[in-house]
């Protein structure tokens, strides 16, 4: 007789190796762009060059992926990180705060890129 | 579950003795402002969406003085999580073909080429367009 519960784990591990990754080569570089290289001005060059870029959907699926695996990433390390300083919460709430978090936030990226 | 293991008590401040745990728990709380961030690029995608002056406001607040100093602290933390997520590869990434086995040096080198090609490639494309 089987009696073990499937464990969630895989599932939010992948995505947490898929986001190490992102977080790890982009958003390094991303940080720098964002806050010293793409400084506004009236000609609007800025905002044009990230609108066609993602009015192309190869721009879409980039910026989702992005932000999205970065959301699970990190909302992995803090779950477990609150774990390791003994703070602790109703086992199912807990990870429905976190991951249910990352997963309404990435709902909410994809639906204003597609009406981009 | 009818077992109830013997838990030996711990403090909640266990990691504060030991200058490794201590490192550990700072990559562990580098994923915050990592976190914060994405949630700010989200913000972002929205005033895109409401047109060209919301935009350049968001991009104006980026490039403040406080905008500047919370990306710096982003982009810290980002590095931190870097320099130790190669570290980790080469034990996750084992390749093996026949007998031979890819040295860890080999494994860790290739993730920071990429990760030079890569800055370099987006550094690029921000500044050409």
């Amino acid at each position: 007789m089987n009696t073990f519960k499937r464990s969630n784990e895989p599932i939010a591990w992948s995505l947490f190796g898929a986001g190490g990754m992102v977080v790890a080569f982009i958003i390094p570089v991303l940080a720098i762009i964002t806050g010293f290289l793409f400084v506004p001005d009236s000609s609007l060059r800025v905002y044009e060059l990230i609108d066609s870029w993602l009015s192309h959907w190869i721009g879409k699926v980039g910026l989702f992926l992005i932000i999205s695996l970065t959301l699970y990433h990190t909302v992995h390390r803090v779950y477990h990180g609150l774990h390791d300083l003994h703070v602790k919460g109703n086992d199912v709430l807990m990870l429905v705060l976190f991951y249910g978090t990352a997963t309404v936030l990435s709902v909410v990226c994809a639906a204003w890129l597609l009406v981009i | 579950m009818n077992r109830k293991p013997y838990q030996q008590p711990q403090a909640a401040t266990w990691w504060f003795k030991n200058h490794f745990y201590r490192f550990y728990m700072l990559r562990e709380a580098s994923s915050v402002p990592v976190f914060l961030y994405a949630v700010w690029l989200l913000l972002g995608l929205f005033r895109l969406n409401q047109g060209a002056l919301e935009f350049n406001a968001w991009l104006a607040l980026n490039t403040s003085g406080v905008g500047q100093i919370l990306h710096l602290v982003v982009i810290a933390a980002a590095l931190l999580h870097a320099y130790t997520w190669f570290q980790l590869t080469p034990k996750i990434l084992v390749l093996r073909f026949g007998n031979f086995r890819v040295p860890d040096e080999w494994v860790m080198g290739g993730h920071y080429v990429t990760w030079v090609l890569v800055t370099i490639g987006m550094l690029w494309l921000a500044i050409t367009g």
